[in-house]
């Protein structure tokens, strides 16, 4: 077996996807310092060429590793990154102690997306932004505040010409609040491995309808919470703004049009 | 001395043994024995590099020991899969520590140089007796503790081989020294860790 393989053996799966495994582990066994890592696996796919397969795999982790660390310079919040080994299709990533914006919506578990129904409907389960409040108390931070924070790592990143390609609310995470990297709440994008560099508005447009998609099949009554998130990612972007809000309503408006088609 | 434990690796190369050494006053003569040692041929040869294997690290250039152990895991992890850009896991472990794929300007930067007065020295192998005494006749200095290490680094320097003066990180911390520092570390060690696949 290969060091990586074993390393993955004598970690703890926390999930498994369709593209890869997520481990939480450890790279040394030794050292009351050693620290947590995320081990993200891409696992061999039986249905491709096992030669693409490892030249695809290899990409991809790559291509994560390098949006982090690009966002790492452009002060975007991210996990830093612990190991990388492309061959074997792992990336190691800081583990972040907290829990998923999604989650803390009230959004339930992953790939269960609201129905039509529940989403338009009048029986609301519950207040989102109420239901928020209650589970961010241990975060010491508001509703308000967890929208801006999205806002401007979103804006921090695409002023560094990253396009995240899945921003859902599944894919931030809000850390709780210890002495490093600094002690306040900080709110963490993860998942770049559909990341892309582009400079191009409609690429940054459509990033932000991606999210906004998300945020009302995930999450009901959402509008005055995503209208935060543009707020602060307006603010950030300064001048970059009007052209990619323009693009957005274009999206949007294709995004309709699609939707009376499909 | 610190000694972390990786059993992911084969056992000669699962133990590494890391001593940090200040107020080192021997830096010139060990760059010349080190350099002595490569070109050496036969047994004398064999016996000398022997006596000096080890990797010898400026600790100026080294923002953690996280950043450290980055490098020294990659090296281990490219010579578990014949991918060593260098002759030995040594030499990698500089290797890897610099932003470019240059041998000779890494071991210029961050290998020992005259100028050196704190050392990492670090052993990948098995576990080792006796380690300590050996380096003491090697390297005339100050065994201290790894912690130490947070007044050696020259963020300065290490702000330049990496460019970062005009990141947003280092310009969004406004001056506030401890948040740079911890900025820049999370990029150094980073940038460590995703070297290989930096093309
Ligand atoms: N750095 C981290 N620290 C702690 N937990 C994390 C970290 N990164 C990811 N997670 C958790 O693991 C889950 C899966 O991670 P990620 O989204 O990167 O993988 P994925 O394979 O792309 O998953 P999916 O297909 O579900 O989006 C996240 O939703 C999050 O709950
Ligand atoms: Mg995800």
């Amino acid at each position: 077996m290969s060091a990586t393989q074993i390393l993955l053996s004598q970690a703890t799966q926390i999930s498994q996807g369709a593209e890869a495994a997520i481990y939480k582990g450890r790279l040394s066994d030794s050292g009351l310092d050693e620290e947590d890592v995320l081990l993200k696996y891409r696992f061999h796919k039986g249905y491709r060429h096992p030669t693409l397969d490892a030249s695809l795999t290899k990409a991809r982790v790559a291509g994560e590793a390098r949006a982090l660390l690009k966002c790492l310079r452009a002060d975007v919040n991210v996990p830093a990154v612990r190991m990388v080994d492309a061959l074997e299709g792992v990336l190691g990533i800081e583990w972040i102690n907290g829990k998923s914006v999604r989650f803390l919506l009230g959004g339930g578990a992953e790939d269960e997306e609201v129905t039509e129904e529940m989403a338009d409907g009048e029986n609301l389960p519950e207040d989102a932004t109420e239901e928020l409040e209650d589970q961010l108390l241990e975060y010491n931070v508001s509703s308000d505040e967890v929208m801006t924070m999205i806002g401007t790592e979103i804006a921090k990143m695409h002023l560094a010409d990253v396009i995240h390609g899945d921003l859902t609310t599944s894919n931030m995470m809000l850390r709780l609040p210890s002495p490093s990297p600094s002690n306040k709440t900080e709110l963490v994008l993860i998942d770049f491995g559909l990341a892309y560099i582009s400079t191009l508005v409609e690429d940054k447009a459509v990033d932000l309808y991606v999210l906004e998609r998300a945020f009302s099949s995930t999450h009901p009554a959402s509008e005055p919470l995503f209208a935060g998130v543009l707020k602060a990612y307006e603010i950030r972007m300064g001048k970059e703004w009007k052209a990619i809000s323009r693009r957005l309503d274009d999206v949007r408006l294709r995004g309709r049009k699609r939707s009376m088609v499909g | 001395m610190e000694v972390y434990r990786y059993q992911q690796f084969p056992s000669h190369l699962a133990t590494v043994h890391v001593a940090l050494f200040d107020n080192v006053t021997n830096a010139d003569e060990l760059h010349a024995r080190l350099i002595r040692a490569s070109t050496l041929t036969g047994s004398e040869g064999e016996t000398e590099r022997e006596a000096v294997n080890f990797a010898f690290i400026d600790a100026r250039l080294i923002a953690s020991i996280q950043h450290l152990k980055a490098a020294v895991y990659h090296a281990i992890l490219a010579a578990t899969q014949g991918g060593l850009k260098t002759k030995s896991v040594h030499s990698e472990i500089i290797w890897t520590l610099n932003p470019t794929n240059n041998i000779t300007e890494a071991l210029r930067r961050y290998g020992v140089s005259a100028s050196s007065s704190s050392l990492f020295v670090v052993r990948v192998d098995r576990p080792l007796d006796g380690l300590v005494e050996r380096l003491s006749t090697i390297v005339h200095g100050t065994l201290v503790p790894l912690d130490s290490l947070k007044d050696m680094t020259n963020w300065d320097t290490i702000k330049k081989h990496y460019k970062l003066n005009d990141e947003p990180a280092i310009r969004n911390a406004a001056g506030d020294k401890d948040v740079e520092r911890r900025k820049i570390d999370r990029i150094v060690t980073s940038s460590v860790a995703t070297k290989i696949v930096m093309g």
